[in-house]
Parts: C-alpha cells; structure tokens; sequence
C-alpha cells in the first residue's frame, strides 16, 4: 500500500510536488502520467524515500515518513522493486550477476540465487544471454534485464519510472504486457510514462500531474 | 557468512574488473610508498653516516722536540682523558722518519743527518654523540698539556661536516613530515577517484536497498588490496635501490659505509598504506551516499 497525504516537496531550484493525496491498495496497477518536469519522478523518489517531504506523510506498506529513520530506508528498499528509463544497470557485470545484485544485498545463500536468478530471467521473456554484458544488449533486452533485477527480490511494490521512454513502440508494448503479468501475481506496480497511447484503454488507474499536483485520478 | 564472503569477493573481483582503476591507484601508492620509504631509510642512516664521517676525524698533535718517548706516553694518556677523546697513538721518531718517506719519497736522515722529526700522537674523537662535535675545546686542552708543541686538524671540513648534521637533524622531522603529508594525499585522494569513478554502483546499491555497510565493505576490501599490492611492489624496489647504493658507495667510491633497512620499516609503510586506503575508501563512499 502507498498512501501519500497532504505530501508537498520543492527542490532547491523550485519545482516539486504539491499537496498531493491519493492512495494505492495492495495489487492495484497505477499509471502516473504527466508531461516532462511534471514531478512524476519527484513523486517516484519521495515513495522509495530518496527525497523525504517537506511537509504531508508518504506511507508505504508498514513505513511512515513521519517516524521513518534513515537508517530504515533500506529496508524498504528491499520491498521495491525499480525500473528505470535508462536501466541503471552495472557496466562491470553480466546479466546473471546484475540480476543477482539484490539477492546478495537481501543475503540470499549462494545456492539458492542462481534458482531465483534464472526463473526471474525466464519470467521476463529473457533468453540465454546469462553472461552477457549490459553493452552488449539492445535496450529492450537491458529492459528486460532491469525488469528481472526488480523482481527477482520478490517485492511488494514495483516502481517502473518511463520504462519505456528508450523503446521502440514494440518493445514497450512487451513491457507493459510483463508487468501487467508481473501485477496479475499481486505485485503493487505503479508506472510513470507520459506515452498516453501506451497506457489508455487497459483498464487501470491513472494519476494525472502537472506542474508538481494531481490534476485527476 | 555467504554475505561476508560476497563482500570480500566482490573486493577482489573490483580490483579485477577495474584494472585500469587500480593500476593507477596502485601505481600513485607505489610512488608514495617508494619515496617515503626511502626518506625513512635516509633519516635511519643519518647518524650512521655522520658516525663514520667523524670517524676519519682526525687531529695530529706534534710533541716537543726534547720530548723523550716515556714522555710522550704520558702526554698520550693526559689527552685520553680529555673527553671527547676515543683513541690516542703515538708515532715515535722513527716511524716518523717511515711516514716521511712514503709521503715525500725522501730520507730525511741522509740529507739533515739527524731526525728532526718529532714524537707526535694521532688523535681520534668520539664518534658517538647526538649533538654537534666541538672540536675547539678539545684542541684547546690538547694545547694546554705540557711538552704538546702543535696540534694540526681539519677545522673547516669537521666544522662543515658537523653544521650539516646539524641543519639535517633541525629540519628532517619538519621535511619527513611535509613528505608523509603529501604522500598520506596522494594515496588519499587516489583512493577517492577511483570510487568516485563508480558513483553509479553506489547509487544502484543505494536504490536496490543495501545498507551503508554493505556498500562500503568491498570499496574498504579493494583499498585493502591496492595497498597490499603497491606496498608488494615498493618493497623489494627499496630494497634493489639501497642495494645498488651500497654498491655504488663500495665499489665506486671510498665511502666504506653500508645504508642498513629495517624491517619494521615495510611494517610501517604497509600499515600506512592500508590505514589511508581503509579511511579513504570509507569517506569517499561516505560522501557520494550523503
């Protein structure tokens, strides 16, 4: 669950988000549209806690802001999974060990990593490749990869922020079709884009921003 | 246990997967363990040098010519215990008719017919001591003892020699200092590049929830490393260079003195390295994660 109330937020060159409220129920899949430097990323941060807000409460799942200690933030970390637009995948390691990153961070033992490794990678549509470098993959193959690094914890939430801003429309379809099965599994996904053709007619729920506040949901 | 292993194997892999990194890390250690191991070895040998340099320090007192040999031994002795002193021999008048000889190829008997040459004594000083070497007083008493004529020594050169030792030992701690100072910010901000160079492994780490520590640890492993290795390489390289030194000085010049290293030295310097890389590491990653 995400809970935002009241929830303002100004960087320090001014923009930012501004008394936002809604909330996301467990399994829910949200589409966060908006156009460029509308706070879609401002509010994406503020979930994961990388920005704390300046005045409102964020809640996510067991987490408050109010009372949330830095020292916390990780552990919550470790329920979310993220996309990003442009990967944010390690140049230095292959696939599997990209993927394997957050299971080694969680403390997963060595024996069962490559179990989880593979059926994330399989789950995602991710063929062979294992010990491929990032630069040796096309952007949807590096999607992919991302996609499968985010679930492969197992979370509750996934944050997917433009996933598919460096996709041909092809690609970006699949995307949205693996989450959209990643969240038929329970899976919390709320997903930033401001591609309108890509999101309109699923059926799911869509926040609106501009110019840092919620213009409809 | 398999997190700790990760880390320790992560700090490894890091060392491999960024050669370039760490050939430059471990090259700009090297230097700075070379140079500061080279000071500590020269600050070591300082007085070492100065001891054999005051070694050759050498006065000749010339006797009275009515001086009888019996004389002479008391004299020697009356210098003995002036302090300072470390040896006095004596050259009676024959064996001052032999050095007459091998100096100026010349019998001295066979063109004055008779010895002119006095008893003399050759007189050595105490090589020992931290502070500079007076040598005025000491030819001062010398003067003093009844039946000693003249005393001949090198004034200037001892004055010089023992001037420099002094300036050296005033301003060494100042220059070592300045020395560890600089090479302490080298291997500091060598450590710092090349982590900065790898923010976005930090921040992914950041973003996929591990804690500071587990972040920090493989950057602390790999500092680890590089010092180790830069302290593998710098070691033997002193080692080669004090050697080839001291065969220089042996074998090409009259220097009969031999630098000599310590092995608490590489001690030392690997516990320097490591302290740096281990505190530079932890910072660097603690500033890009603030």
């Amino acid at each position: 669950m995400i809970e935002f109330q009241n929830v303002s937020y100004t960087h320090n060159k001014g923009k930012g988000v501004n008394n936002l409220s809604f909330k996301i129920e467990d399994g829910d899949f949200v589409f966060l549209i908006g156009p460029t430097g509308s706070g879609k990323t401002t509010l994406m941060r503020l979930i994961y806690f990388d920005l704390l807000c300046n005045s409102g409460t964020v809640k996510v799942d067991t987490f408050n802001s109010e009372s949330m200690r830095i020292k916390n933030i990780p552990q919550l970390r470790r329920n979310i999974g993220m996309v990003f637009q442009d990967y944010h995948l390690l140049e230095d390691r292959d696939v599997f060990n990209n993927v394997a990153l957050p299971l080694h961070v969680m403390g997963y033992s060595s024996q069962e990593i490559p179990y989880r490794v593979e059926e994330a990678l399989d789950l995602v549509g991710f063929e062979g490749k294992r010990s491929h470098y990032p630069n040796e993959l096309s952007g949807g193959e590096k999607q992919r990869v991302t996609l499968a690094r985010a679930i492969v914890k197992d979370p509750d939430i996934i944050l997917a922020d433009e996933p598919t801003g460096n996709l041909d429309p092809v690609a970006a379809f699949e995307l949205v079709q693996l989450l959209e099965t990643i969240n038929n599994n329970g899976t919390t996904i709320l997903m930033a884009s401001h591609n309108y053709n890509l999101i309109k007619g699923r059926g799911r729920r869509i926040l609106e921003l501009k110019d840092g506040s919620l213009r409809g949901s | 246990m398999d997190k700790f292993l990760y880390l320790i194997s992560e700090g490894f892999k890091n060392v491999w997967r960024h050669k370039m990194t760490t050939f430059t890390a471990v090259f700009s250690l090297f230097l700075s363990l070379y140079f500061v191991g080279l000071l500590a070895i020269a600050g070591e040998n300082t007085k070492s040098i100065l001891e054999y340099l005051r070694s050759k320090y050498k006065f000749e007192v010339f006797f009275k010519q009515n001086v009888e040999f019996e004389k002479a031994k008391v004299i020697s002795q009356s210098i003995l215990n002036i302090k300072g002193v470390r040896s006095s021999t004596i050259i009676n008048k024959d064996d001052a008719v032999r050095i007459f000889k091998d100096q100026f190829d010349e019998d001295i008997i066979s063109i004055l017919g008779y010895n002119p040459l006095p008893i003399s004594a050759v007189v050595n000083l105490k090589r020992k001591s931290n502070n500079i070497l007076e040598t005025s007083p000491i030819v001062e008493q010398i003067k003093r003892i009844e039946g000693v004529d003249e005393v001949r020594y090198q004034g200037l050169l001892i004055k010089k020699i023992e001037r420099t030792y002094a300036k050296i030992m005033k301003y060494f701690p100042l220059i070592a200092m300045i020395f560890i100072i600089i090479a302490v910010l080298v291997i500091y901000n060598t450590v710092k590049l090349s982590i900065f160079s790898r923010k976005e492994l930090i921040e992914s780490l950041r973003l996929i929830g591990a804690t500071r520590l587990f972040i920090k640890m493989p950057f602390v492993f790999e500092g680890l490393i590089d010092a180790g290795l830069a302290t593998l390489i710098a070691s033997p390289l002193i080692i080669g260079t004090i050697n080839g030194l001291n065969y220089f000085m042996n074998n090409f010049t009259s220097w009969n003195v031999k630098l000599f290293i310590s092995p608490t030295m590489f001690l030392w310097l690997t516990l320097l390295s490591g302290t740096i890389s281990v505190i530079g590491s932890y910072r660097a990653v603690s500033n890009i994660m603030r």
